[in-house]
């Protein structure tokens, strides 16, 4: 797993290929170790995201492939509408490092049988070139009910790819909800909550120690957007719920504590990207996070997120509309993913492969600028018309 | 009596580094920055200026533009730009970059980058895009961090690493000194002395 100072080493997504999976009815792209992600609405930017979230289901505790599967509502939910009759869906990502891009290969290819239960097709493990697992194998002839579960997931089977399995059950994704974090009770009892329903306990989970290293250098980061902040702690209630509190710089020479119930909307995701950030290395998966974020803000977590890439090399993969973050000059075309629905399925491509972005960015014109219009609804004033 | 409070002065700037650039010109000149707008290239700032102008009637105003190629040198440009400046607008033209005026502190910036404080060209306002200059220094830095975050990857597609900005930041705001950096770049000169001139203006 990734280690501090070898960043160059630390494993990440580095091509993705889908076949039917949603939206897309096929999909071949390279990744960097940062993604930025756009394209119109509904176009599928979080079901792109959602492949490394169902992978990292397959092989998470209490996961499965079945569970996975059944999460999203079944196979024909997930089978691209665009598909032709009852094709299989296919997920096929490579993962390597820095140095040696293509280290593993892991594919999964999925469908139902006649009681639309979760059928696999055909799993296969590769290193480095040579093929470790290839499935259906003579056991799934003889027993086609192992044909149920990947055997990615089963740890008695998978010790020669052990490192591989390990790698895609640390895929994290966060789309903090505040009111969420503010109520947890709605969420009671879920671990890892993406939606922040458990943000809380994550912080009090960790140790004392890296909790308040931690929340330190969070403070100090957030004090560039709340000034006024001084102090920032997590800190139990007489029932021993978790709360963050933080103190604010007041008339009042003591300064007044509040909790997560009183931070805005703003600093309660600021707060959880940042924590985010810095617990784990596997790889980020964040959906929007300039929401109700000052333009600012948003326009350095481009640059906020190479930085700690350079020390951890831990890959981010993000979806936005935003044209403030977009306008970063150091965004590498390789590392923007345009989606674009098509007649036949949403069609993704890195911006690179458009001659045009580059002329418009040797012309002085801004990635955003060059970008955001091919993401544009078609028909978006329409919209306008709403309020007659 | 002296006078008690800063005068705030008010910026409009191209991009985050110039930003930074101006805070630190600003300081330097014993004044406060109040609030900076554009940060959206050169364009959309030239597009504003007038509006800009038209606000220095209020309040002190400092105004940098880049000349990159537009020509040899500023004095016809302003002319073109912005020919009526009112007397609270200072309109700066940087030759030709920010990064120019960056480099003009050699010694500060030779450490920064961890380069050998030769290989800084002598008279930046010379160079014809120093933004390039700037990366190809970092290019050759003892240190892998500046590197990364300055020089683009060879498939990027563009002219400057993942962090280039931030560390031009982290750079202007700790370490370079507009003063020194004066004595080597012209156009800086004559910005300090006419924002010092701002500063003093009374209101």
């Amino acid at each position: 797993m990734a280690l501090k100072g070898s960043p160059s080493r630390t494993l990440r997504f580095t091509h993705i290929y889908l076949e039917n999976w949603r939206n897309f009815a096929q999909a071949d792209v390279d990744l960097q170790r940062r993604a930025f992600i756009v394209g119109p609405n509904a176009s599928g930017k979080s079901n792109f995201l959602d492949v490394l979230r169902f992978l990292h289901d397959i092989v998470s505790v209490g996961g499965g492939f079945q569970d996975a599967v059944r999460r999203r509502g079944g196979v024909s939910r997930l089978r691209c509408l665009a598909a032709r009759r009852y094709p299989d869906i296919t997920i096929r990502v490579q993962i390597g490092t820095e140095e040696s891009t293509s280290i593993w290969h892991y594919e999964v290819r999925f469908s139902q049988d006649n009681v639309q239960r979760p059928l696999i097709k055909g799993e296969r493990v590769q290193k480095r070139g040579a093929t470790l697992l290839e499935r259906p194998d003579e056991f799934d002839r003889k027993d086609p009910e192992r044909l149920t579960q990947t055997y990615l997931e089963q740890v008695n089977v998978n010790r020669e790819f052990r490192e591989m399995a390990t790698f895609i059950a640390s895929v994290r994704y966060l789309h903090i909800v505040p009111q969420l974090v503010r109520e947890p009770d709605r969420s009671v009892g879920r671990r890892n909550d993406p939606y922040g329903g458990d943000f809380l306990e994550q912080i009090a989970r960790t140790s004392e120690k890296t909790q308040k290293a931690r929340l330190r250098r969070i403070r100090d980061a957030l004090r560039v957007a709340v000034p006024q902040l001084q102090e920032l702690e997590l800190w139990r209630d007489a029932r021993g719920t978790p709360h963050l509190r933080g103190k604010y710089e007041h008339w009042r020479p003591q300064g007044a504590w509040q909790t997560e119930g009183q931070f805005s909307d703003g600093t309660l995701r600021l707060l959880g990207l940042l924590w985010v950030t810095l617990d784990g290395t596997g790889p980020l998966l964040l959906e929007e996070p300039e929401l109700s974020l000052h333009p600012e803000v948003v326009r350095v977590l481009p640059q906020m997120f190479a930085r700690v890439q350079r020390r951890t090399g831990r890959q981010v993969l993000l979806s936005t509309h935003s044209t403030d973050l977009l306008r970063d000059d150091g965004i590498g075309l390789d590392e923007v993913l345009l989606l674009q629905p098509e007649p036949e399925g949403t069609s993704v491509r890195t911006a690179n492969e458009y001659s045009e972005i580059e002329s418009l960015l040797k012309g002085g014109v801004s990635l955003a600028e060059a970008v955001i219009p091919r993401t544009r609804p078609e028909r978006a004033q329409q919209l306008s018309l709403f309020g007659e | 009596m002296s006078i008690l409070y800063a005068p705030v002065i008010s910026g409009a700037v191209e991009g985050q580094v110039d930003e930074a650039v101006l805070k630190q010109l600003v300081t330097h000149v014993g004044a406060a920055l109040g609030p900076i707008h554009g940060k959206n290239g050169k364009h959309a700032l030239l597009q504003r200026l007038p509006g800009y102008n038209a606000a220095a009637q209020w309040s002190p105003w400092a105004v940098l533009v880049d000349l990159n190629q537009h020509a040899a040198c500023a004095p016809p440009v302003r002319q073109t730009w912005l020919p009526h400046p009112t007397p609270g607008m200072c309109f700066r033209i940087v030759v030709r970059e920010i990064e120019a005026w960056l480099l003009a502190d050699s010694a500060r910036l030779a450490r920064f980058l961890r380069i050998p404080a030769t290989r800084i060209p002598p008279n930046p306002e010379a160079l014809p895009n120093p933004k390039q200059t700037m990366v190809n220094l970092a290019r050759g830095s003892r240190r892998r961090d500046i590197r990364e975050d300055m020089v683009p990857r060879p498939r990027s597609g563009r002219e400057v690493g993942p962090a280039y900005t931030s560390r031009l930041i982290e750079f202007a705001e700790s370490h370079w000194r507009p003063g020194v950096a004066a004595r080597r770049a012209d156009s800086l000169r004559r910005s300090l002395r006419r924002l010092r001139q701002l500063t003093t203006r009374v209101p």
